[in-house]
């Protein structure tokens, strides 16, 4: 079977210590401003709950405190959505990702060897159209290199035999990452050992190839992937002949091309 | 035997430990971006990266790391993944080292003050110059005041053990650390309760009660991490805290208990685990001393009269003793580290070890073990000078009920230096510590430095206090500098040693304090002392450990299998009694309460008034790693956490610019409404409203904790107590 390198996630794992985000951030050279992962944090429900069901306590002159449910509600299979809880995050390595759709020069692709969706720096223009694509905002246009930059899952450590930055360095290994069609896999294991979820939008179901341990009730935030319409019917049209170009190299001109009209742009809205 | 390790590892045996993931066809990465130096250079194509050994060095633990080094360039740092205390990660600030090292804030060269203390006005000066001057100002200041009349303020830092002996052979017993800001209470309570000061094991334990502890926020390692691991295995997680940190949030139940408090909790944990018989007979006859005398001190200590007194409910106070009983002996009040919060903080932290002394916890899987063997020894050194003019005592003896000698209190210190009794001291040497930022009454810090006649500061970046000093000394980061081995506690994970050699070479002018100290025994006619190499040190501290060479070449760590649980056994305590102490002997004789007395709080929080409570983040060490342009993104200024009830009545909404202000001082900072805090209680993260211009990333952002907090201390240790400050919040522009 193909390989498809995945992500399994235990946010109940996550302590917010951003370790993977810094880990990332230099491994990766993230510009600052920017991020390829992320830790979102679902806001706790405070409230009187013993004290509601036990008027006594009240009686005792207690303040408003929380007490959590360390026994989420089996009911429905998610955590409790009182309770907070961190949830890391990245680009998912979408099996149907609707990035590569709205790239029109090819440079956003889906890697045939270990599916992971790659980003190909040569042939990106550097237009932003795969931005709002990605129901994640797993993509940021580079501010110096003028091109869209996102998680590789680490590929040049992945070449050296390493793991991505994000995952070795996790303190209490909320991230595991291998090949999920692996069924000796870590990831692949784990997902049959446990409940898990992927976190899409309702809408737009890319199929992400990460997953979530139903420890904790997934936050719903994913957006709607948008992808402009011209652009993905001049991207069906424009992707063969793009790729036709690579061979006769004239392709650099091209880029070129696209990535001064770009910078001038920027410059101009300055 | 030479214990220079050469730390760089193959490339094969590196890939051996990070785990086998899928290769994958790549593009071609990019070379290293380093704002701060002039490295412009494309990679040359097809060179390897090399990989060496080291110990983190952004806070204290010395998490085992492994340094990328590419065209002499440090471009990651990943965990020693056979690093076990730290359980094979490395955290923010960990994975921010690079930016450390690269950071062009860094101290370049010796500077001298030129201008007003504060002023910013420097002069470049050469080493030779830098070091006859120090030398000259050192020496004048002990033959006018004696060799007491400078003080000696290390951090903690692998070298600061020179510091300590410069301080021995120079002559001045006046030597403060960090340990009289944070965890001395502790200590004192739980060597006056078990002889000695315990490590918890946290990874075996069942159940765990925190109270002034943010374990999941302020990580040691291996304990932040084997609470996790713990808790997954079903350990149960109970914080006491006025603020809802992550670590409440990660747990089963939170209590938003009142501050300072703590006490009247853990007597009533005690109340109930004795009352209801709780505890172990035999254990208890076999090990505890004074179990008659606490019972009946108890008495009056019920939940219910806990429950008025804490916020927390009667019925849980006695679920709660209930549940940690019947996980005893796996269960624990966890001992917390700092414990700089109240007047009476050491003993709240012995009416808890108390509590843990019922669970018969000690020296057991689960919890709190005692310190086990490493097997470092302590180098032979030459025996230090006597100077017959210098007086009797350190500055601040006397001044709490129980101090520790080696330690001394800080805040003490201060105010004798500015009363100039007993005795003037008018000399001041840090090294990488932060007291302009970290210690309660920031104005005191000010008023003592004014009565200084030399300050001479040792660090990596212009801190606060480096801001201050008169001679200002760049240190290298860890990363580029040789250090002697340390031992390492690591509770039920290890017992190990760790050590660094350079990474890389130091960058600028940067001089390691060991060269800097060396230097000036030089200058002194005290090199005798200071005639061995780094090499020589380490091998002397390594010597009963011969396959430690080795261990730390090949894996950048030593481990030695030393007993674990069960030390004690067939031993005494080291304790008056020798047994363990719920009533101790020595305290009554001293006078001072035998077992802890629930007394009133110092002051109680009027109405339109807050407690401000201080602690720690994941991003930052203490006041120290704000700058760091890594960190500093993922929070780049302070706020003040208050609630939204209080805020309200003061028109205060998120975001606001607020003015808080106590009897110490005042700052300004964006009020963040938070419902996960006591409306009775304010918060701020530490290390922001800096003095120095030469932190840029942090310079006129935010409030100064320092500033704000008044500086009480713990009536038995002398450590500071950061909880004890009543503040006043206004909107600004709000009269």
């Amino acid at each position: 079977m193909k390989t498809q390198l995945a992500m399994v996630i235990d946010s109940s794992s996550c302590i917010d210590c951003k370790a993977c985000m810094v880990s990332c951030k230099v491994e990766n050279k993230v510009p600052g401003g920017y991020w390829r992962n992320w830790v979102k944090q679902r806001e706790p429900r405070f409230g009187k709950i013993p004290g509601a069901k036990d008027p006594a306590a009240q009686a005792e002159g207690c303040r408003t405190w929380i007490i959590q449910a360390p026994d989420f509600d089996k009911v429905k299979g998610y955590g409790d959505p009182g309770s907070m809880h961190f949830q890391p995050g990245g680009c998912m390595h979408c099996a149907n990702p609707a990035c590569v759709q709205a790239c029109p020069t090819g440079a956003t692709y889906k890697d045939e060897k270990d599916g992971t969706v790659r980003l190909n720096d040569k042939l990106c223009i550097g237009c932003g159209c795969c931005i709002p694509a990605c129901p994640y905002g797993a993509r940021y246009r580079h501010p110096e290199k003028k091109i869209v930059d996102k998680c590789d899952f680490c590929a040049k450590r992945r070449e050296r035999g390493e793991l991505p930055a994000c995952v070795i360095t996790c303190p209490t290994k909320a991230r595991t990452f291998g090949n999920i069609n692996d069924p000796e896999s870590d990831v692949a294991r784990l997902v049959k050992e446990n409940k898990t979820v992927r976190v899409v939008n309702e809408e737009t179901d890319t199929e992400p190839n990460m997953y979530y341990v139903l420890t904790t009730a997934p936050m719903n935030w994913p957006r709607k992937a948008e992808s402009p319409t011209p652009i993905r019917w001049w991207a069906s049209l424009a992707k063969p002949l793009v790729w036709a170009v690579v061979g006769l190299n004239a392709l650099g001109v091209l880029v070129m091309f696209g990535k001064q009209l770009i910078i001038k742009d920027e410059e101009t809205e300055k | 035997m030479a214990t220079k390790t050469d730390t760089s590892i193959s490339r094969r045996s590196f890939l051996k430990w990070s785990g086998a993931a899928t290769a994958a066809a790549v593009a071609g990465g990019q070379a290293p971006v380093l704002h701060s130096l002039a490295y412009t250079g494309e990679k040359s194509a097809g060179s390897e990266p090399e990989y060496h050994f080291s110990a983190c060095g952004m806070c204290l633990n010395k998490c085992g790391l492994v340094a990328r080094v590419e065209n002499g360039i440090v471009t990651k740092l990943d965990p020693n993944p056979k690093f076990l205390k730290s359980r094979g990660m490395l955290c923010a600030r960990g994975n921010a080292g690079t930016s450390q090292l690269y950071d062009p804030d860094r101290l370049k060269y010796p500077l001298l003050r030129k201008g007003e203390r504060g002023e910013g006005r420097w002069q470049r000066l050469s080493w030779d110059q830098a070091l006859d001057l120090a030398a000259e100002k050192l020496t004048k200041i002990g033959e006018e005041y004696t060799r007491c009349g400078v003080l000696f303020t290390p951090g903690s830092d692998m070298q600061s053990q020179f510091v300590h002996w410069f301080a021995e052979v120079f002559g001045s017993y006046n030597v403060t650390t960090h340990e009289s800001n944070c965890l001395l209470s502790r200590n004192r309570a739980y060597l006056d309760t078990f002889g000695e000061v315990p490590f918890a094991d946290v990874l075996h334990s069942k159940y765990i009660i925190m109270a002034g502890a943010n374990r999941f926020e302020s990580i040691i390692t291996p304990d932040s991490i084997d609470l996790m691991t713990a808790m997954k295995k079903g350990c149960k997680l109970v914080v006491l805290d006025p603020r809802f940190t992550k670590t409440a949030a990660l747990a089963h139940e939170w209590f938003p208990i009142r501050p300072g408090t703590d006490m009247s909790f853990f007597l009533a944990i005690t109340h109930v685990i004795i009352h209801e018989k709780l505890y172990d007979e035999k254990y208890a006859q076999e090990k505890l001393y004074g179990l008659d005398k606490l019972t009946e001190h108890v008495k009056k200590y019920s939940p219910e009269w806990a429950a008025k007194v804490c916020d927390i409910p009667a019925k849980d106070i006695r679920r709660i003793a209930q549940e940690l009983a019947a996980a005893a002996p796996a269960a624990m009040i966890y001992p917390g580290r700092r414990t700089s919060d109240y007047v009476n903080s050491t003993q709240i932290r012995r009416a808890m070890a108390i509590a843990n002394a019922l669970l018969g916890n000690w020296d057991k899987p689960g919890g709190l073990l005692a310190a086990r063997m490493v097997g470092t020894t302590g180098p032979e050194l030459p025996e230090a000078p006597f100077y017959d003019d210098n007086p009797d005592d350190r500055l601040d003896h006397g001044s709490a009920h129980i101090m520790f000698d080696e330690e001394g209190s800080f805040k003490h210190t201060r105010d004798a230096i500015i009363a100039g009794k007993p005795y003037p001291v008018k000399g001041w040497f840090t090294y990488k510590i932060n007291p302009l930022q970290s210690v309660a009454n920031r104005r005191k810090t000010l008023e003592m430095i004014d009565k200084l006649d030399f300050m001479l500061t040792v660090d990596i970046a212009m801190s606060d206090t480096a801001w201050m000093a008169d001679l200002v000394l760049p240190a290298p980061s860890y990363l580029e500098r040789q250090d002697p081995a340390a031992g390492l506690q690591g509770s039920s994970a290890c017992a190990c040693v760790v050590t660094r050699d350079p990474v890389v070479p130091a960058l600028f002018e940067s001089k390691p304090v060991f060269w800097i100290l060396r230097e000036l025994a030089g200058r002194m006619g005290l090199e005798e002392y200071f005639s061995f190499t780094m090499e020589e040190y380490r091998e002397q501290q390594l010597r009963k450990l011969p396959d430690s060479e080795r261990a730390l070449r090949e894996d950048g760590v030593y481990y030695n299998p030393s007993k674990l649980y069960g030390i004690y056994e067939g031993k005494i305590y080291k304790t008056k009694s020798q047994k363990i102490e719920l009533y101790n002997e020595r305290y009554a004789e001293m006078g001072l309460d035998p077992m802890p007395v629930c007394k009133p709080l110092r002051e109680n929080v009027p109405s339109d008034r807050f407690r401000m409570v201080v602690g720690r983040n994941a991003y930052f060490t203490h006041c120290t790693t704000q700058n760091n342009t890594l960190l500093n993104e993922l929070m780049p200024e302070n706020t003040l956490w208050i609630h939204p009830n209080p805020a309200k009545k003061l028109g205060i909404r998120d975001g606001d610019a607020v003015v808080l202000s106590s009897k110490s001082g005042e700052g300004e900072l964006k009020a963040e409404l938070k419902k996960g805090i006591r409306e009775d209680t304010v918060y701020m993260a530490s290390g922001f409203g800096v003095l120095s211009e030469g932190l840029t990333n942090v310079f006129g952002k935010g409030a100064c904790m320092a500033e704000i907090l008044e500086d009480f201390t713990d009536e038995l240790s002398g450590n500071m107590a950061m909880h004890e400050t009543i503040v006043k919040v206004a909107r600004k522009g709000a009269s």
